[in-house]
């Protein structure tokens, strides 16, 4: 990919996640409806599943990205200075990169539990 | 029928104010054909305007928070009082006459002519009609500035951001099957800023008085980098 792509790749990402968040989400609510877990055990068996921690985790992954450029678009119209732009992009990092570690973390527990 | 006109004079006034009017509505009549009445009525209100047809794209103005072109503005569709302001976001030279220098350097910024790299034939470069239909709804703008001056992309980042008009104009230029520099016109919008501070919000697809779709050529610019980077 060309330099070009700072742009572009930002702007497919988004499109991209969001995609995968419907799809995702369409299969999450169809889950609770039609077989709603009803136990602690029940929902850490359901996570449990290799399909299911790795759609958990492509959705939390796509939610930090999409959240990502989102959060960088407002910042680049809105905060014009730099100093401030980047350090509120640094903490807005941060704060996604805690909650990733946090949710690979869960689901790590929940298939070794 | 009431109008409420933006004033300001930067040699006189401290700051802008609204002065109200009122003027004998005849039929058929523009909202151009009002601001001439006022202009009778008090000589110092200025405004830009020129063809009177919707032609020469000069006479842009906000009515009731809208952009329009005041010559293609017929009065019978405007709520009484009308506010009448300038564009919004551009330095106010006086009254309704704004600055438009940075919608220009935007325009300049896409290279909006045609660029060739074969030598130039002895007569002219045909084109298809096909080809030619590709550009219907680019070619058409009048360079009104009705569409960037209601962006709200264009207001933050007005130095950064080309604008709908420029991007459309680029758009133009790279769906011409004459042109040989698509390459570097795709490469000159690179970047977080020139064209994808586009958020597709649409108010320039609403503002254009040509009924032009800059949104659509926006995503046609965006369509042709990806197939280009994949
Ligand atoms: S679609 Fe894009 S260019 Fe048009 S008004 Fe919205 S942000 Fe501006
Ligand atoms: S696209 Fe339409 S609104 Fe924008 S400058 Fe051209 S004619 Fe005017
Ligand atoms: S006066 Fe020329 S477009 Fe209105």
């Amino acid at each position: 990919m060309s330099r070009r792509a700072s742009g572009l790749r930002a702007w497919f990402l988004q499109r991209a996640t969001a995609i995968y968040l419907i799809l995702f989400l369409l299969y999450l609510l169809q889950h609770l409806i039609f077989n709603p877990p009803d136990s602690f055990a029940a929902w850490q068996g359901w996570v449990a599943q290799p399909l299911v921690g790795l759609g958990l985790l492509l959705c939390f992954a796509s939610l930090l990205l999409h959240a990502w450029v989102g959060f960088r678009d407002v910042l680049i119209d809105y905060v014009h200075p730099t100093a401030i732009r980047v350090s509120i992009l640094t903490l807005f990092g941060f704060a996604l990169i805690g909650c990733a570690l946090w949710v690979m973390q869960t689901i790590f527990l929940a298939t070794v539990a | 029928m009431k109008f409420s006109v933006y004033r300001y004079n930067p040699e006189t006034d401290s700051e802008p104010y609204m002065q109200m009017f009122e003027i004998e509505q005849r039929q058929g009549m523009m909202l151009r054909d009002a601001l001439l009445a006022i202009q009778e009525q008090d000589e110092s209100f200025t405004f830009r305007h020129s063809c009177g047809e919707g032609v020469c794209g000069s006479d842009g103005v906000n009515v009731n928070g809208s952009n329009k072109l005041a010559c293609i503005a017929p009065l019978t569709e405007l709520k009484d009082p009308v506010e009448v302001r300038p564009f919004p976001g551009r330095p106010v030279i006086r009254d309704l006459v704004v600055d438009m220098s940075q919608f220009y350097a935007q325009y300049n910024q896409v290279d909006p002519w045609l660029q060739r790299k074969e030598p130039l034939p002895e007569q002219e470069i045909l084109q298809t009609p096909e080809e030619r239909d590709q550009l219907d709804g680019l070619y058409e703008c009048i360079m009104c500035g009705c569409c960037s001056t209601a962006c709200p992309s264009f207001w933050w980042n007005p130095d950064k951001f080309l604008g709908p008009q420029a991007l459309l104009s680029a758009c133009r230029f790279l769906a011409d099957s004459r042109d040989q520099a698509g390459e570097e016109r795709l490469d000159k919008l690179e970047g977080p800023y020139k064209l994808f501070r586009c958020h597709t919000i649409m108010s320039c697809v609403e503002a254009c008085p040509k009924g032009l779709n800059p949104t659509k050529a926006i995503g046609h610019i965006k369509a042709i980098m990806l197939k280009e980077a994949i």
